[in-house]
């Protein structure tokens, strides 16, 4: 490490140095561990056939804010392309370029059509939680399957794909975000009062509730108190008896469990059934991944619409990961070996090393002290002889 | 078996705190000895439940430990949830303590307005977001200067025409010249959770939401 050594040259270290907030470098070891994380998600994703695809970084704003995208428009980064007087924007989430594929190029792949992708993300403007503006979104969509069975491989997917990169301890919390729409249609609120309903249920405020009466108050009321463990919820959601599109969704719900439950016994199910935050465009059942190891959300997903050109939609259920979070959760690599080979051992000595498997350093030029010279830079080892010897 | 997780309450210290210790104590929580002893200048307190500490923190700084997981519960007033907004606390239960109102004062002397006249208006305010947002549903800009207390000294000083602050009796508005004009928000301190560990921790946390909502009804009946 060299610090700057004066006044002078603090000022231009800081300005080559400094980024913008929400932006970093990522160094060895992590920058390897975090590619290496999004290999080992993208492999587990293309386990189950889903093809990896990767859509651009930029693209004209209105195909970016169709369907899903239409909750982010306001934290993408827009340019306007010199060439067409167009407004181009950068993706702040690839779901919403893989549902524009399969709504216009793969609009006549067979379905259910399966897509994986990964890759970096802007937005205009972190959370106080989770302040990075550029992040790595990793992710898959099933598209064109209303079955249950959709929601259920997602799931599965998800979970087995944490697995793999060592995230243990997993919860799933399930949300039902249309539902408060579907209820206040039901219950014909409008305006004011829908505002207030919603408002109550996003904060969980049973107090802010006491302005509404008999029916409306107490089905809202049993939606926020439902929200627990699945077998605190089940019951009382059943107890609500709800009619019509918001009876479907419950009962889905509840099926969708003991499907949870049977094939992953080992993950804890929790159901909130008026959490609307994040999953603005889910039209069924969402879910987000949580976990003892981290201290947020880890990733999410859900049911939702594609929409295509011609104004049809389209089911689909997806998850995605950001890696930022991911990282956080999982523990520091452990050091990779490394061996330095002297100058004089040739390039045949690092070959041959290099073929078995080791990463090898060749020295550029004669050193007196190999070992001295190999613990400068770094290594683990240090070819002695013909004998790789640890340093 | 294993010793139990740890589990942080986060308490807001001053005036609420009074209000709190017996509803945590009712919930069947009672805090080591120089909790009580104000010569302690220990910030973590051990309680008599195994693996349960309680922190006190000023009352900004309750929901800022449990929005970002250092705490996984706390007490919090709503005009603190409002001005941070933190997606990932929520807030099951009203505690019915700690009861005051986010008010929008003028100086007594100046004539009512309506605040829909003016473009811009500069405020003195220890809740920015809260008054930006008040005022931009008025339709009015309002430029805010961040004070951490004493606002009833902005008007006389010429530093903002209006203010916005806490208010429970008026007395201290009254003292410095200024009256109330309007009511923002109505407030009272929450039990607030940390999202990811409700999700986690479900039944821990569970537990302890039912043992303050027991404790508000007991204080109720």
């Amino acid at each position: 490490m060299t610090a700057p050594k004066d006044k002078m040259a603090g000022v231009q270290y800081a300005r080559l140095a400094l980024l913008p907030d929400g932006f970093r470098d990522t160094l060895a070891p992590a920058a390897e561990h975090e590619a290496s994380v999004v290999r080992a998600l993208v492999d587990v994703f293309q386990t189950y056939g889903y093809a990896r695809v990767s859509p651009p970084l930029v693209e004209y704003e209105d195909s970016l804010i169709a369907g899903p995208g239409a909750a982010k428009t306001k934290a993408m980064f827009r340019l306007m392309d010199p060439d067409t007087q167009r407004v181009m924007a950068i993706r702040t989430d690839m779901t919403v370029q893989a549902s524009r594929l399969a709504a216009t190029r793969l609009a006549d792949a067979p379905r259910p059509l399966r897509l994986a992708y990964a890759g970096s993300c802007l937005r205009v403007k972190g959370s106080q939680i989770r302040p990075a503006r550029q992040f790595f979104q990793a992710g898959f969509e099933l598209i064109g399957s209303t079955s249950l069975e959709a929601e259920v491989e997602a799931l599965v997917l998800a979970v087995e794909s944490l697995h793999a990169v060592g995230i243990n301890e997993l919860t799933v919390d399930l949300t039902l975000a249309p539902i408060i729409g579907v209820l206040a249609e039901q219950f014909k609120l409008e305006g004011d009062a829908r505002d207030a309903a919603v408002g109550a249920l996003d904060a969980k405020d049973i107090g802010a509730l006491d302005l509404f009466d008999g029916a409306v108050r107490e089905t809202f009321a049993g939606l926020i108190s439902a929200a627990g463990t699945a077998a605190h919820a089940l019951p009382r959601l059943e107890a609500l008896s709800l009619k019509g599109h918001a009876g479907k969704l419950t009962a889905r719900l509840a099926r969708l469990v003991d499907a949870i439950q049977t094939r992953l016994p080992d993950v804890g199910i929790t159901v909130d059934p008026c959490e609307t935050h994040g999953f603005e465009y889910k039209t069924g059942i969402g879910f987000a991944l949580f976990s003892r190891s981290a201290r947020g959300e880890l990733g999410r997903g859900g049911r939702y619409l594609v929409s295509a050109p011609d104004g049809s939609t389209e089911e689909a259920v997806g998850f995605s990961v950001y890696l930022d979070v991911l990282m956080a959760a999982l523990p520091a690599p452990a050091q990779t070996d490394l061996v330095y080979v002297p100058y004089e051992a040739g390039h045949a000595a690092a070959a041959k090393l290099r073929s078995e498997g080791w990463r090898a350093i060749q020295g550029l030029t004669e050193e007196a002290d190999p070992l001295k010279e190999a613990r400068r830079l770094g290594c683990t080892h240090v070819l002695a002889g013909d004998k790789v010897v640890s340093v | 078996m294993a010793a139990p997780e740890k589990l942080v309450l986060a308490l807001p210290k001053g005036r609420i705190l009074d209000e709190v210790m017996p509803l945590v104590r009712a919930a069947g929580i009672e805090p080591e000895a120089a909790f009580d002893d104000p010569k302690s200048r220990q910030l973590e307190f051990a309680t008599n439940v195994p693996g349960l500490s309680i922190i006190r923190v000023r009352a900004f700084d309750a929901a800022t430990f449990v929005a970002f997981g250092a705490a996984h519960m706390g007490v919090v007033g709503n005009d603190v949830l409002t001005e941070f907004n933190y997606a990932d606390l929520y807030s099951p239960l009203d505690l019915k303590i700690g009861h005051c109102r986010l008010s929008l004062a003028m100086p007594v002397e100046e004539a009512d307005d309506d605040p829909r006249a003016h473009s811009h208006i500069r405020v003195a305010t220890k809740y920015p977001n809260l008054t930006r947002a008040y005022f931009a549903g008025l339709g009015v800009q309002a430029e805010c200067i961040k004070l951490n207390g004493a606002m009833e000294l902005a008007p006389s000083l010429g530093l903002s025409k209006r203010i916005v602050d806490l208010v429970s009796t008026g007395g201290t508005l009254k003292a410095n010249g200024l009256k109330e004009v309007s009511v923002i928000a109505d407030v009272s301190s929450r039990l607030v959770v940390n999202r990811p560990a409700f999700k986690t921790r479900p039944a821990a946390l569970s537990h302890w939401i039912e043992r303050f909502r027991e404790a508000v009804g007991g204080a109720a009946a």
